[in-house]
């Protein structure tokens, strides 16, 4: 059953916890605004490559002759196509990403270039954090990252209520499945225990 | 919620409340390692005074080096020497105020320096206790007690590294494990006869020293040696030139030799068996180490064989256990049987492990699979080709004035290096294609990757913590997809990756987690931290 899907496509409606888009499998999208927020966060990134880069030709100027074509060659591209990247990427993000949250699993689909879906299972949850860097805090967004034994998955840009509503909907579903094990039985469950 | 304890900011005011005989048991350290594990049992007690030695010998040695650079330089020597009695002093300040106590629900170590803290660790949560003893613990006589606990993500150093008396040590590791394991405490004596599933020689252990070592690392490491022949060769008999050599050799000796040395100091003596559900390893020239870990702790077993250890028929296990760490990086994978003939690790398979034994029926990449692998070994040949092109152009130039044998071969040796690299590539993408597979058990599954170094690694669906699948741009043309596997505690996070396969296929080891859990298949007893 999907329990809480994030919010619809525009943001600009209250987000119904109860139900996705039609026909997105309750998968959500985010907020137009994390696109602010990437743009953002390249910029920075863009600014600091473009920096090394003309450090780079200013050095590049004393190697003979074929090497300085090379560096030269590469000081323009590498920039003209971390550009277009910058420039067409946020979009794509914002158009791709999709996440969802069920009684049993956490489910993230994501990415530009490589489409990456991760799933974790709500059993595996040990903590779940809000985090919100000062790009993010300007725009009231916020990254939700869950915490299980074997790495940490995020959802990111979420509006900050949404974030919290996500985190406090975790740690009810996990606070759920503890206080069902402390009441179970120990025969019910199989195997021996070890703690 | 993450199974590791918080510590706290500052000593609790019970703490300072200790008895009189706590204060005069951590005042009096010595007494009361010697007395025994008995005696220091609810008592606080400090480490012995050798770690001061311990933590202060790296420094010293970077320090002495300094000193002696600097003999024409007295005021550099003496800033140096006032630095070095600095750390010896803030080493001496730190075990006076750091404590232990062993009670009976846990260790609580306190420190009370500059940063006060408190750090208690539950016996209901150690996954493990190891003996350490490197030179200066066998100097001092005394060991290292590492204790793991079942920690997080990321976890690669013990929760507590504590130093006593070897004696002492050893007691107070097989009171823990008895609390842990609930065996008897004499079932962890080293000296009782054991019957060993096999037996490893000195002659394995070299073998495994200088056949486990990566092909890749391998090549690289001969390639600098082979250079630095060709440069010693080349220089012979001018003044000067061998700086090239030189530093050739000592990338080839870091690069290679180092890690086989280093394997086989490590390796020596190596003894593995297994009582009831726990597994004892040890083994150690200069270092000796022990450590033993229930099984339910091993989260996946890999079966490896480089190249050349394929070539010989002989292939060893590794286990990946939550709370194994030691700090030195090695035995966050203990290695349950070093480089032994194929039947041999089968059996050891089979007695140590068989949890992780089972009837395999693996899947092959489909054919997507081997358009993805060759669109990228193009990619990789090209950038490989355009890599090469200009310093072919240079050696050409510069190699056509040479005479002898060689100003013949010299001019054309990259570009020939460069298409046996290329034809090396197309080569492991199809044996990759060829050997890599799939398998989805009913409560295991395993992957089968590696076109030059080769490795079967199978894992429980209940230590899966996420699986994140990823198709790039030419995958998803061809309809395939790769798989991360993160499982619980596996080294800092790291992930397991498959092969590429039909998405529904990677999707479905997510599918029997869930399926698991959800039919209480899953028992969270055995696997939660």
């Amino acid at each position: 059953m999907v329990l809480f899907t994030g919010q619809r496509g525009t943001g600009d409606a209250a987000p119904d916890p109860s139900s996705g888009a039609p026909g997105t499998g309750g998968y959500r999208r985010l907020n137009r605004r994390c696109m602010i927020s990437i743009y953002i966060n390249y910029g920075i990134w863009y600014a600091i490559l473009l920096a090394i880069c003309t450090f780079l030709a200013t050095f590049s100027q004393n190697l003979s002759d074929p090497y300085y074509e090379i560096a030269r060659l590469a000081l323009l591209g590498v920039p003209a196509a971390v550009l277009v990247y910058v420039v067409v990427a946020p979009p794509v993000f914002y158009t791709r990403y999709r996440y969802r949250i069920t009684d049993d699993r956490v489910e993230v689909r994501r990415g530009v270039l490589v489409i990456r879906h991760t799933l974790v299972p709500i059993e595996r949850v040990h903590q779940v954090e809000i985090t919100r860097g000062p790009i993010k805090n300007l725009l009231g967004l916020a990254d939700v990252a869950i915490t299980t034994a074997g790495g940490v998955a995020t959802i990111n840009y979420l509006e900050l209520e949404e974030a919290e509503r996500v985190a406090e909907l975790l740690n009810k579903l996990i606070g759920e499945m503890l206080r069902e094990r402390l009441q179970a039985p120990a025969s019910s469950v199989t195997g021996s225990a070890d703690e | 919620m993450t199974g590791r304890d918080r510590e706290t900011p500052a000593r609790s005011s019970a703490a300072r409340e200790q008895s009189t005989d706590d204060r005069a048991a951590a005042d009096h350290p010595g007494t009361a390692t010697r007395t025994g594990e008995m005696e220091i049992w609810g008592k606080r007690v400090r480490c012995h005074p050798g770690i001061i030695v311990e933590k202060t010998l790296p420094f010293a040695s970077i320090l002495f080096i300094l000193i002696i650079t600097l003999v024409g330089r007295p005021a550099a020597a003496a800033a140096l020497a006032v630095v070095f009695i600095a750390v010896v002093f803030i080493n001496y300040r730190i075990w006076s105020r750091t404590t232990i106590q062993f009670d009976d629900t846990g260790v609580v170590v306190e420190r009370d320096t500059i940063f006060k803290r408190k750090k208690t660790i539950p016996y209901s949560k150690v996954a493990s206790v190891n003996i350490n003893r490197g030179i200066t613990n066998r100097l001092l006589g005394t060991s290292s007690l590492l204790i793991n606990i079942n920690s997080g993500s990321g976890a690669t150093v013990p929760e507590a590294v504590l130093t006593f008396e070897q004696d002492l040590a050893e007691s107070i590791r097989s009171a823990i494990l008895h609390r842990l394991y609930t065996h008897s405490e004499d079932q962890d004596d080293g000296d009782e006869p054991v019957e060993m599933p096999a037996l490893f020689s000195p002659l394995d252990v070299i073998l495994h020293g200088l056949f486990n070592v990566s092909t890749y690392q391998t090549l690289f490491g001969l390639f600098f040696l082979v250079y630095s022949v060709f440069q010693f060769y080349v220089s012979a008999g001018t003044d000067g030139g061998s700086t090239g050599a030189v530093v050739s050799f000592l990338i080839f000796a870091a690069m290679l030799v180092a890690p086989i040395v280093s394997q086989i100091f490590y390796y020596y003596n190596y003894r593995v068996y297994r009582r009831g559900d726990t597994i004892y390893l040890q083994h150690g020239l200069i270092r000796s180490y022990r450590t033993s870990f229930d099984v339910s702790r091993i989260n996946a077993v890999r079966v490896k064989s480089t190249l050349a250890a394929r070539l010989m028929h002989r292939s060893c296990i590794e286990a990946e256990v939550v709370g194994l760490a030691s700090g030195k990086g090695q035995s966050l994978r203990p290695v349950l049987c070093l480089l032994k003939d194929d039947a041999t690790q089968q059996t050891l398979l089979r007695e140590l492990v068989p949890e992780f034994v089972y009837d395999r029926k693996p899947k092959k990449q489909p054919e997507g699979a081997a358009r993805v692998l060759l669109i990228e070994a193009g990619a990789a040949s090209l950038a490989l080709a355009l890599v090469m092109i200009y310093p072919s152009i240079y050696l050409y130039r510069r190699a056509m004035t040479a005479t002898g044998i060689a100003g013949l071969t010299m001019p054309y040796i990259l570009p020939v290096i460069t298409i046996s690299l290329i034809l090396a590539i197309f080569y492991a993408v199809y044996v990759s294609y060829r050997i890599t597979d799939l398998d989805l058990g009913d409560n295991l599954f395993s992957f089968v990757n590696g076109a030059v170094d080769r490795e079967t690694v199978t894992m429980n669906y209940d230590r899966v913590q996420m699986v994140v699948t990823a198709k790039g741009p030419i995958a998803r043309l061809f309809d395939v997809a790769r798989s991360n596997i993160y499982l619980l505690s596996s080294i800092g996070g790291s992930s397991i990756t498959s092969g590429y396969f039909h998405e529904s296929d990677l999707n479905a080891i997510g599918e029997i987690v869930m399926e698991r859990i959800a039919s209480g298949d899953y028992d969270y007893r055995k696997n939660s931290l």
